[in-house]
C-alpha cells in the first residue's frame, strides 16, 4: 500500500536547516548519553567534558531528559546543580 | 458535536472567554462554531500554574471547561484553523470562509506519543515557550484538547517513521487546506492578547542572556508539567537563590509603544513569587516596580502576604542589565524612594511581560470595517452600558480583546458578550 508520505515527499524537499538540525542534535545527544555512560554528572560537568557550550548542553540535555533517555539524581555538594544519569543506569 | 454550515453564533478564539461565550449561548440552545487558530483549545490559560489571588490550580479550572465546551452537543470546534472574509449581509445574517489547516494526523490519533518517540527532529517547543525541545510530529501538551497529535510540516523531514509507527494509521500527509463557507447570525470576538516581546527592549538582554526569562518562561517552569526536573536556570541548569522580578517590562513604557497598564503584571509576579519561596524554599525573591497596582478583590492582601513571606519589593525602575561571566545578572536601577542609582546581583532575572492587543481580528471583515481604540485593541463603542458591543452591529467583543484584564474579569466579560449577543439574535437588539 503507498503511504501518503510518498504524497508529500512529491510535493515538497526537505529544508538544508532541518537537515543540520537532526544532524547537531544527534551529535550533541552522543556526546551527552556516551559521557553519562561512565557516571553521572552535572551539567557544567558534562560542558567541560565534552567541550561543549553549557547552554546547548542545557537545552539538549533536558530535551533528553523529556523524552525518557536520562533521569534527574541527587544535586551536588553545594545545593546549586543536579546530578543527571541515563535512565534505568543503577 | 454537530458539523453543518449554519451556525447561530459564530465564536472566535477558544481561551477562557471563548469558551464561556461559547457555552452560555449553547447552554440555552443556540447553535455556535468556535473556531481556534491553535492546535487546542484553552487559549493562554491553560498553560498557567496557579492563578491569582487565590492560588487555585489554573489547570483545574480550565480543564472541565475545555472538556464542557469540546464534549457540549450545540458546540462544534475547528482547531487549527482561522476565520477570512466575515461579510453582514442584513441583520442576523453573516457569512464567512473557515479556513481549516491541515495537521497531517487524523482524529484517529489516540494520543499514544509512539510517533513522536521516533521522530528524529528536534526543534524549540512553543508551548514551553522555547526552553526546551519537542518533535515535529507532537501532542501540543499534555492536556490539550483535542489531544491529537499535528506535524510541524515545516520542520518534518519527510522521513516517514510516523506513518510506518502509528498503531492507529492515523498519520496522513495528503492532508490539504479545507475552506468551508459558514453562515451565522452572530459573531463574539475572543482572539485574547499577545505578550510583549521584550527584545525589543535591548538593554533587558533578553535572548542575549539566557538567565533572562519571560513571566511566561517561569509559568512554565511552575506547573507540573515544567520543561526541566525543577525551576533551574535556562543557561546552565543552577538552581537559582536569588531571583529578580522586574515589572512593566512593555507596559506603561510610551518608547515600546505601550502606554497602558497590563493589569495582571504586578499581581502574576507576585504569586510567582510566592510560588517560588514554596518551590525553592532558600530562594530570595526581589520584585522591582513603579507602582503595585493591587486593585482586585483580595489583591491587596494578596501583596501583604507575599511581603509577609519575605518577598522584597523595591521601588526601582530598572535601567540596564549586564551578565556577568558565571551567568548571574547586575541589576542597574534607580531606586526611587532614595533617588539614587544603585546595582544589584541576582542569579536568574524574570521580567514582567505586559499584554498586548492580538489584533488578528482586524483583516477577517470583508464588507464591514471593525473598529480598533487608540490601542488597538477592539473598541468598545459603549463602554460603560453595553461593554461588549462594537461598531457593526451583531458583532460583540469578549476577554482581552477589548483591553488587559485578569480572568475573571475575562469571564465577567465573556458573560456580557453571550448576554448580549443572545439579546440580538432574539431581536431585542437593532
Amino acid at each position: 500500500m503507498k503511504k501518503t508520505i510518498d504524497v508529500m515527499k512529491e510535493k515538497r524537499k526537505v529544508s538544508e536547516s532541518v537537515r543540520n538540525s537532526i544532524k547537531s542534535f544527534n551529535k550533541i545527544k552522543k556526546l551527552i548519553l556516551k559521557s553519562l555512560e561512565s557516571e553521572e554528572k552535572t551539567i557544567p560537568e558534562l560542558a567541560k567534558e565534552t567541550n561543549t557550550d553549557i547552554e546547548t548542553i542545557t537545552y539538549h540535555l533536558m530535551t533528553l531528559l523529556k523524552y525518557g533517555f536520562i533521569e534527574a539524581g541527587d544535586m551536588d555538594d553545594d545545593d546549586e546543580y543536579y546530578y543527571y544519569k541515563l535512565k534505568n543506569k543503577k | 458535536m454537530t458539523k453543518s454550515n449554519e451556525y447561530d453564533a459564530l465564536v472566535i478564539g477558544g481561551g477562557i472567554a471563548g469558551e464561556e461565550a461559547a457555552l452560555n449561548l449553547a447552554n440555552i440552545g443556540y447553535k455556535i462554531l468556535l473556531v481556534e487558530k491553535d492546535l487546542s483549545i484553552g487559549g493562554k490559560m491553560i498553560h498557567l500554574s496557579k492563578v491569582f489571588p487565590t492560588l487555585d490550580c489554573g489547570a483545574c479550572i480550565t480543564t472541565p471547561k475545555v472538556s464542557e465546551t469540546a464534549r457540549h452537543p450545540n458546540i462544534s470546534i475547528f482547531t487549527n484553523s482561522v476565520i477570512e472574509d466575515i461579510e453582514k449581509h442584513y441583520e442576523n445574517d453573516f457569512s464567512a470562509k473557515l479556513v481549516e489547516k491541515p495537521r497531517y494526523v487524523t482524529e484517529d490519533c489516540t494520543g499514544c506519543q509512539i510517533c513522536e518517540e521516533k521522530c528524529p527532529v528536534v526543534v524549540e517547543d512553543q508551548y514551553q515557550w522555547d526552553l526546551v525541545g519537542r518533535k515535529a510530529i507532537y501532542v501540543p501538551f499534555s492536556i490539550a484538547n483535542p489531544r491529537i497529535a499535528a506535524i510541524d510540516i515545516e520542520n518534518c523531514s519527510l522521513c516517514g517513521l510516523c506513518e510506518k509507527v502509528c498503531p492507529a494509521f492515523a498519520i496522513d500527509f495528503s492532508q490539504e487546506e479545507k475552506i468551508h463557507e459558514v453562515n451565522f447570525k452572530t459573531v463574539i470576538i475572543a482572539t485574547g492578547f499577545e505578550l510583549f516581546d521584550p527584545t525589543l527592549i535591548p538593554r533587558y538582554g533578553y535572548g542575549r542572556f539566557k538567565n533572562v526569562v519571560t513571566a511566561m518562561q517561569m509559568e512554565r517552569q511552575l506547573v507540573p508539567t515544567r520543561p526541566f526536573n525543577n525551576v533551574l536556570r535556562p543557561k546552565d541548569g543552577k538552581m537559582p537563590d536569588n531571583i529578580a522580578y522586574v515589572l512593566c517590562t512593555g507596559s506603561r513604557d510610551e518608547t515600546v509603544g505601550t502606554p497602558i497598564c497590563s493589569q495582571v503584571c504586578c499581581m502574576y509576579s507576585t504569586k510567582q513569587a510566592q510560588l517560588l519561596m514554596g518551590a525553592l524554599p532558600m530562594a530570595d525573591v526581589t520584585i522591582y516596580y513603579l507602582h503595585i497596582r493591587a486593585f482586585g478583590k483580595g489583591f491587596c492582601e494578596f501583596y501583604q502576604q507575599a511581603q509577609g513571606m519575605g518577598v522584597e519589593f523595591i521601588k526601582g525602575k530598572v535601567g540596564l542589565i549586564k551578565e556577568k561571566e558565571n551567568g548571574n545578572l547586575l541589576l542597574r536601577y534607580e531606586d526611587i524612594q532614595e533617588g539614587i542609582v544603585k546595582e544589584a546581583e541576582h542569579d536568574l532575572v524574570v521580567l514582567s511581560v505586559g499584554i498586548l492587543p492580538n489584533t488578528d481580528f482586524s483583516t477577517m471583515f470583508k464588507n464591514v470595517k471593525i473598529e480598533q481604540d487608540d490601542f488597538e485593541y477592539v473598541n468598545q463603542v459603549d463602554e460603560l452600558s453595553s461593554p461588549a458591543k462594537t461598531n457593526i452591529n451583531g458583532v460583540f467583543v469578549a476577554g482581552t480583546s477589548s483591553g488587559p484584564m485578569d480572568i475573571p474579569d475575562s469571564i465577567l466579560s465573556a458573560g456580557a458578550a453571550s448576554a448580549e449577543a443572545a439579546g440580538y439574535l432574539k431581536g431585542g437588539k437593532k
